[in-house]
């Protein structure tokens, strides 16, 4: 509870905002930049778990159709 | 460090999503190339069979009467599998395949929707009522194979499975009316 109270002080429109204006564009400008390459990280491995799996599990199978 | 315009902020953040777009794009092109050039090169397609059964006499006579349930090797050396899958259990339990050869397998259901799978291969098929479940495949290894119903059809649908054995070539030996049983072991 206690946090809970400090955090809505903080988060007051009253309080005095210190963010530093030219970190938070450098921190703007580099976040999407490491959300993009984790995305991309999460679907690279995704696509090649895919392709091992078709490639050296599937079809070695054969078809069934 | 100066702040981008708004204006510049929005435009890249389209440039990025695009980028993103574009990406995705050429993965599920790439994806869907190589599902329909398998296709067209080594045919791997799934399982398509549209063919018509009353599930309501299919027990009675016919093909799926209990006579011609199991392996059968025709005339021509084809090898076929007749089996019903039926509340809660497969008809007949055991099934006996030949390793290296192709079989067709064909499914009925008198009842309610079912479905199969038989572990290690390709072979995962729906069972629908009123119509035969066909697939074509060649057992590439010798043994034991679980075939479970994979189509919750009921509060026994756990219990509903059976055995695949695939034997090597020189061990499927059909008798005299062309008929191949499960070895007792």
């Amino acid at each position: 509870m206690n946090s809970d109270r400090s955090y809505a002080a903080h988060a007051s429109p009253d309080a005095a905002d210190d963010i530093d204006e030219a970190e938070l564009a450098q921190a703007m400008r580099v976040v999407p930049l490491g959300a993009g390459f984790l995305a991309g990280t999460a679907v690279a491995l995704l696509v090649l778990g895919y392709l091992l799996i078709y490639l050296l599990v599937f079809i070695p199978r054969g078809s069934v159709g | 460090m100066t702040e981008l315009h708004p204006e510049m902020h929005e435009r890249r953040i389209l440039g990025t999503e695009l980028l993103w777009a574009f990406g995705v794009g050429v993965l599920i092109a790439a994806v869907l190339s190589m599902i329909v050039f398998t296709a067209l090169s080594i045919g791997v397609n799934p399982p398509s069979n549209v063919e018509r059964i009353d599930p309501k006499t299919l027990h009675l006579s016919g093909e799926f009467a209990e006579d011609n349930l199991g392996t059968t090797v025709g005339a021509d050396g084809r090898v076929v599998v007749r089996a019903v899958a039926t509340q809660f259990m497969f008809v007949p339990r055991c099934i006996a395949v030949p390793a290296g050869r192709p079989v067709t397998l064909r499914f009925a259901s008198p009842d309610v929707l079912h479905g199969l799978l038989i572990t290690g291969t390709n072979v995962n098929t729906m069972v629908v009522p009123g119509y035969v479940a066909q697939v074509h495949t060649v057992f590439t290894r010798t043994g034991d194979l679980l075939m479970p119903c994979h189509e919750y059809c009921g509060l026994g649908h756990s219990e509903m499975w059976a055995t695949v054995q695939v034997v090597p070539e020189d061990q499927f030996q059909p008798n005299s009316e062309g008929r191949v049983s499960c070895a007792q072991r």
